[in-house]
């Protein structure tokens, strides 16, 4: 608060005395007392004035500043109405007051939709690991059936596995703490892992991968890293040209290894580049293709700045896209 | 034969593994009591354990932990709690491996030999292939003839392997694509068209052309 908002705010009050001055010092003129004393009573008056205004405005401002650092110190802000101290004058107690009750509210809001959200976490991670009980069910019995017919039910069980393997990690990215476990893993190990959960997608849309230089220790979650490849990879299969290659090589970096995915799919338009990365986004590809659910690359993202892992895209439309994801070779300590 | 418990409480995956096993040559004995696991391990005595951890009464982790005290077989978790903190406590409490669901058939059978074969401790010998008058040596990645030897390459090596595996059957091309990919081969089927034309030349080098036999709309056969 400056000095001249506090003035224009008390303009109306400042205004009234100096009207009731004059009106005053004329009714006192106008009575016969001498001029000299009317000009004395004005100065001591104005005298008065401005030092009781004066120290209005730096008790206002102390206690805004105060009020300011209390908010600052405070790590989640909606709690602010609750360490507010109460009021001096009555207008400032009913005010807080007020405030107190509506922050109430809001806390509870806020802790209630917390709850829920926590809750629904939980359903859904159960969910989940219940559901792949009758997947494994389904893929055991599929061996009996003849290729053919087991062929095309596998490639249906592992679309519904991807999907579900996609809902879990969107409700874990919510609050990944608890699930993290950095340590060294060989590139080419996790790479083989990621291929082979997706294999009968891979293999269904005839791709060739190739792998290059993947002989390199990283730094990072195995399970996290491998979904996020799984996501790249399911991409390239769906977004793929009429013979799909996607490669997938290593580059060593100082303290980093830099891992890209490389297809030579029907590519992303330059336009819609900036934006695949945010959730729900599909483009002009994924309307035509449908399906899509812009959650893949989202999710990568997400996961990606959590295991501070660098992830950059690039692409030129008709010619395919390439994804690059930097690790640490090194043991990171800021990230744990 | 050797004995596989599966401590599994889901029937149908239970009989599924069951069947899958027997298949497979091994002998397996499912577990529908699960408050006496201990014990029916102590007196059957498998020599490899699939465990569940959500089990009726009592979890795996404790089952495994029991187990191991008595100093039994080898156990792989198949589950689908798959968050790594079960993981680690599943290796802690001392177990061979951890398998989650859903698993497909080759991992988990991949996975068992591994299992079986360090708990046993005996080097297999099964790097030479013999078939058709032909032997493969899967180390030096060599095929020969009575007469001559040729090189292979790492593709070469992985079909030929699979066709002399299974000799005298067919075998599809989408049954030889994805034993490739098991075995960390990633090709399509171009790819795959154009090593077996190679295949094949190597072998009319060793004087045995038309070995590899094309089944129209079927596969290859050796």
């Amino acid at each position: 608060m400056t000095f001249s908002e506090f003035f224009s705010d008390r303009l109306r009050y400042i205004i009234f005395q100096a009207v009731f001055v004059m009106i005053s010092a004329l009714f006192l003129l106008l009575t016969g007392t001498q001029t000299g004393i009317v000009l004395l009573l004005f100065l001591i008056w104005l005298l008065l004035f401005l030092l009781i205004q004066t120290m209005d405005f730096l008790r206002c401002r102390a206690k805004l500043l105060e009020l300011a650092s209390i908010l600052d110190g405070l790590d989640k802000k909606y709690l602010f109405t609750e360490c507010i101290p109460k009021g001096r004058t009555i207008y400032e107690r009913k005010f807080t007051e007020l405030f107190r009750q509506a922050g109430m509210s809001m806390i509870g809001a806020v802790s209630d939709a917390e709850a829920a959200k926590r809750e629904y976490r939980e359903y859904v991670e159960s969910f989940v690991h219940e559901i792949k009980t009758p997947i494994t069910a389904a893929n055991l019995i599929c061996r009996m059936t003849d290729a053919d017919t087991r062929r095309k039910l596998m490639q249906e069980l592992s679309q519904i596995e991807a999907q579900i393997e996609r809902v879990l990690f969107y409700a874990r990215a919510e609050h990944p703490e608890k699930d993290f476990l950095i340590s060294q893993h060989s590139l080419s190990e996790l790479v083989a892992q990621a291929i082979s959960q997706h294999r009968t997608l891979l293999i269904q849309s005839n791709v060739r991968v190739e792998t290059k230089d993947l002989e390199q220790m990283v730094f990072t979650d195995s399970k996290w890293t491998v979904f996020m490849l799984g996501q790249l990879l399911q991409n390239a299969a769906r977004y793929r040209s009429t013979h799909p290659v996607i490669c997938i090589s290593a580059r060593q970096l100082k303290g980093q290894v830099e891992l890209t995915v490389k297809d030579n799919g029907i590519g992303i338009p330059s336009h819609e580049l900036s934006r695949v990365f945010e959730r729900g986004f599909t483009g002009s590809n994924g309307r035509a293709l449908g399906g899509s659910t812009g959650i893949g690359l989202y999710l990568c993202r997400k996961i990606s700045s959590l295991l501070e892992i660098n992830l950059q895209i690039n692409s030129t439309e008709d010619v395919g896209t390439s994804l690059t994801l930097t690790f640490w070779t090194r043991e990171n300590l800021t990230k744990m | 034969m050797q004995k596989v418990m599966i401590v599994e409480d889901d029937p149908v995956i239970r009989e599924e593994l069951t069947l899958l096993l027997k298949n497979e040559g091994y002998f397996p004995l499912a577990v529908t009591d699960f408050t006496t696991i201990k014990e029916q391990a102590t007196k059957l005595k498998p020599d490899l354990i699939l465990l569940d951890i959500n089990l009726p009464g009592q979890d795996g982790f404790s089952v495994c932990a029991s187990l191991q005290m008595s100093g039994g077989a080898p156990i792989i978790f198949v589950t689908s709690r798959d968050t790594a903190l079960d993981e680690i406590k599943a290796l802690s409490l001392g177990a061979d491996d951890y398998i989650t669901k859903p698993y497909t058939i080759p991992v988990l059978l991949a996975r068992m030999k591994a299992v079986l074969r360090r708990s046993e401790k005996k080097t297999q010998t099964s790097d030479i292939l013999e078939a058709k008058g032909l032997t493969l040596y899967l180390t030096k990645g060599m095929v020969s003839s009575a007469t001559k030897s040729t090189v292979l390459t790492r593709n070469e090596l992985q079909i030929l392997a699979c066709l002399m595996e299974h000799a005298g059957e067919i075998v599809s091309r989408a049954d030889l694509i994805e034993t490739l990919w098991d075995r960390q081969i990633y090709i399509d089927d171009n790819t795959l068209s154009v090593n077996v034309t190679r295949l094949r030349t190597k072998l009319a080098d060793l004087d045995l052309p038309d070995l590899i036999k094309t089944r129209r709309g079927m596969g290859y056969q050796l």
